[in-house]
């Protein structure tokens, strides 16, 4: 490991502090750059849409420019309504989601890494040095992360409003960042008391899938927002307004800028001084029972319960004439809604597909009896556009080793294997889709639509023979790797 | 042995690229055998396995299974076969039960009798309560388990298995070892590949030791004892594949650990 890492040498500086706290300070260090070593060959989410070839060097750090431009639609909110309220619980609102679900769907392998527990905690290491050095690789990224995305809105804030509004931010920042970090903490806690490791990475996994799916779409309405820069926003306290974090935030300026002295405003201020701060006083004293509990993540005793399938069961014998082709209805049936990697590939486009028609039609200017009467329906060919990505992922799996088996076996006929996974991707993925996309348009758009729904139905099995044609698969879906293509 | 042949290879030849891995191989295996198939890393074993499984192409030489050489009578051969390869991957986002009937079906199986049959031996082997767990939850030996299961579903002739006892505990290994003997009492045949000598040594009723290429030994273990005049199969193992000197090997590597323990103080 020859990598200098910067932040590394910054940390040299703050050492004192570590030892201070009876931290072994070089092997926390090893540690960190051990693991900073290995972060440079991990892709994180926010990318992944577009990984096509292994590039060189920290693609975290490379994301940060993603950050840093999402950042810059928060700049819109700094000039709108006088009420911090306003303002700023819609600022403090999207960089909540985005970092959390960031931190959630990037950083859940440092918080959750067992591997510590067979290469760390087996060796001459103190339990006290080897969690210090997962807080530190976890705030030096949130620190980067936070720094990219709110850099550019915090210098917009300075100019604009001034020193002390700047200040007020920064230090609530740093105070949503702990909050933040120790929330998520506290989440994980929560779920691997009461589920398995497996449930837990189901929830990171449909984490990440709405954080690419809200990406495009936040960026889809982001555009359109501009259209109501007219808009006048009286904010008025409600009682429920205590269980939103990110108003918490916004009322200590309320409280110090507007000198607003309402209950209200300094209820929530004390909330947002005190919550963080009992959050991570909460993760410390429950860390012990944290490490104890990611022992789930190796869990080996689930029992389960028989998963009866009742629609794969009716539709493969609507569909299938033979037993194998039976066969590869229900393991492609079954992989495409169990399979983490697929999902995260192939789900987002899903979303955006559902969500697409419906931004098409209404960011027009028109009344909805307009709409109604329009032909904004055939939005609904939106809907199909995922296809061609879905049939191109089909190919693959994160266990593309088990092909074996379909290759050992007596089935030689390739062509078959994909008719039957083309089906049932029909089944399980467009068919919820379309159909709730076209109830929907149903109601907007009066029955007199319901041909032209059914055609667009129709029109989906030829596309997506013609996407399989174009894909040529010459070997058995689900046998390649996920990395080689995408 | 006047029986029918179930498995015939004939100079089977196989080049890649840049190396020749098969010299010319001839064998021929008859109903009820138990071959204990060895050989050193690279010689081979695991070659000849998927050509016979139609795995890889591009050999010389002819592969006759059952009578029919499988160049050219199709795919169905593979139906009265089962095979467990070495550290295999299973779809294991399924569970035990679902890959199982999976398995059988794509061997011609109905669902239910597969999915039936599955049940039991998974019972059989102790893995009832695990039946509807999703197989990524399962350590090694269970997943060798249920690999072992898949491959006999389908009440194969001819087994291969490759290392099939990795992973499994005591008790486990005792159960596949005398089912290996009495499913070749009821006149199946089993390719045994393993690097444990002892427990090929005690399995087989006949073994082939390969090297380079080639076949360098095929007999009984008495006949291989009788020829080498080495006591185990293990010393007729290094002798045959030329090697010496274990003793020598062990002993300078034990200095470089000892001795960079003295260096580190």
């Amino acid at each position: 490991m020859e990598n200098d890492f910067r932040s590394l040498k910054l940390l040299d500086h703050l050492q004192f502090v570590f030892r201070k706290l009876g931290i072994n300070y070089p092997v926390m260090r090893k540690i960190l750059e051990m693991k900073l070593t290995m972060d440079q060959r991990r892709v994180p989410t926010i990318f992944s849409g577009n990984a096509s070839e292994k590039k060189e060097g920290n693609q975290f750090v490379k994301s940060l420019w993603i950050y840093a431009l999402y950042g810059i639609i928060l700049i819109f909110f700094i000039f709108i309504g006088d009420n911090y309220m306003f303002q700023l619980g819609i600022i403090f609102g999207i960089s909540m989601f985005i970092l959390m679900t960031s931190l959630i769907s990037d950083f859940s392998t440092v918080l959750l890494d067992v591997r510590d527990k067979t290469i760390l905690h087996t060796k001459p290491v103190d339990d006290r040095t080897i969690n210090a050095a997962k807080i530190v690789h976890l705030t030096l990224y949130m620190l980067m992360m936070t720094g990219a995305f709110l850099g550019i809105p915090a210098i917009v804030m300075l100019i604009y409003h001034g020193v002390g509004y700047f200040l007020l931010f920064l230090v609530s920042t740093v105070w949503m960042i702990l909050f933040i970090i120790a929330l998520t903490a506290l989440v994980y806690i929560f779920i691997l008391r009461h589920f398995n490791g497996d449930k837990l990475q189901d929830i990171i996994n449909y984490v990440q899938i709405i954080l690419s799916i809200c990406l495009v779409i936040g960026y889809q309405v982001a555009i359109r927002v501009f259209d109501f820069v007219d808009l006048d926003i009286v904010y008025h306290f409600s009682w429920w307004h205590v269980f939103l974090p990110p108003i918490w935030f916004a009322a200590p300026f309320e409280l110090i800028l507007h000198h607003n002295t309402a209950v209200s405003t300094i209820v929530l201020s004390i909330i947002a001084l005190l919550l963080p701060l009992i959050a991570i006083y909460l993760y410390y004293r429950l860390m012990p029972a944290f490490e104890r509990n990611l022992e789930k993540l190796l869990d080996q005793t689930a029992m389960g319960k028989e998963k009866k399938r009742p629609f794969v069961a009716m539709w493969e014998k609507l569909l299938c004439r033979s037993n194998v082709e039976r066969a590869y209805f229900r393991l492609a049936y079954i992989l495409m809604g169990e399979e983490r990697d697929f999902k995260l590939k192939v789900y987002p486009s899903l979303g955006i597909a559902m969500v697409f028609p419906f931004i098409f039609i209404f960011s027009q200017t028109q009344s909805f009896a307009e709409v109604s009467k329009g032909n904004g329906y055939f939005n609904i060919y939106l809907a199909l556009l995922f296809i061609g990505v879905t049939v191109s992922m089909l190919r693959f799996s994160s266990k593309y080793k088990a092909a074996w088996i379909l290759h050992a076996a007596p089935v030689e006929d390739v062509t078959k294997s994909y008719s039957a996974a083309l089906k049932a991707m029909l089944i399980k993925l467009l068919l919820p889709i379309f159909m709730l996309i076209a109830v929907v348009f149903i109601l907007i758009f009066s029955v007199r639509i319901i041909p032209d729904m059914l055609i667009v139905g129709t029109v989906a099995v030829p596309q997506t023979l013609i996407s399989y044609k174009l894909l040529k698969g010459e070997d058995f879906p689900f046998s390649e790797k996920f990395e080689a293509t995408s | 042995m006047g029986e029918e042949k179930v498995l015939s290879l004939s100079n089977l030849v196989m080049r890649y690229p840049n190396k020749q891995v098969l010299n010319g191989i001839n064998l021929d295996v008859y109903p009820g055998q138990i071959i204990g198939y060895i050989g050193p890393n690279g010689a081979g074993k695991s070659t000849t396995i998927k050509i016979i499984l139609g795995l890889v192409s591009g050999y010389e030489g002819t592969v006759e299974i059952f009578g029919k050489n499988i160049a050219t009578g199709g795919h169905d051969y593979k139906r009265r076969i089962g095979y467990v390869p070495e550290n295999a991957d299973v779809y294991d986002q399924l569970t035990a039960m679902e890959y199982l009937a999976f398995v059988g079906e794509l061997y011609g199986m109905k669902r239910e009798h597969a999915a039936e049959k599955a049940n039991q031996m998974l019972a059989a082997f102790d893995l009832e309560e695990r039946a509807h767990a999703r197989a990524s939850s399962f350590s090694k030996g269970m997943r060798q388990k249920v690999l072992i299961i898949s491959s006999l579903l389908h009440d194969p002739d001819l087994i291969f298995l490759d290392e099939p006892l990795s992973g499994l505990d005591a008790n486990s290994v005792m159960i596949v070892k005398e089912l290996l003997e009495k499913l070749a009492e009821r006149g199946k045949t089993i390719f045994y590949s393993s690097h444990i000598m002892d427990v090929v040594e005690k399995i087989s009723n006949r073994i082939v030791l390969l090297t380079d290429g080639h076949i360098a030994a095929d007999g009984t273990f008495e006949e291989l004892r009788k020829e080498s005049k080495e006591g185990s199969l293990e010393g007729i193992f290094n002798q045959l594949t030329g090697f010496v000197g274990h003793e020598e090997t062990a002993i300078s590597i034990a200095d470089l650990i000892t001795g960079a323990a003295a260096y580190g103080e």
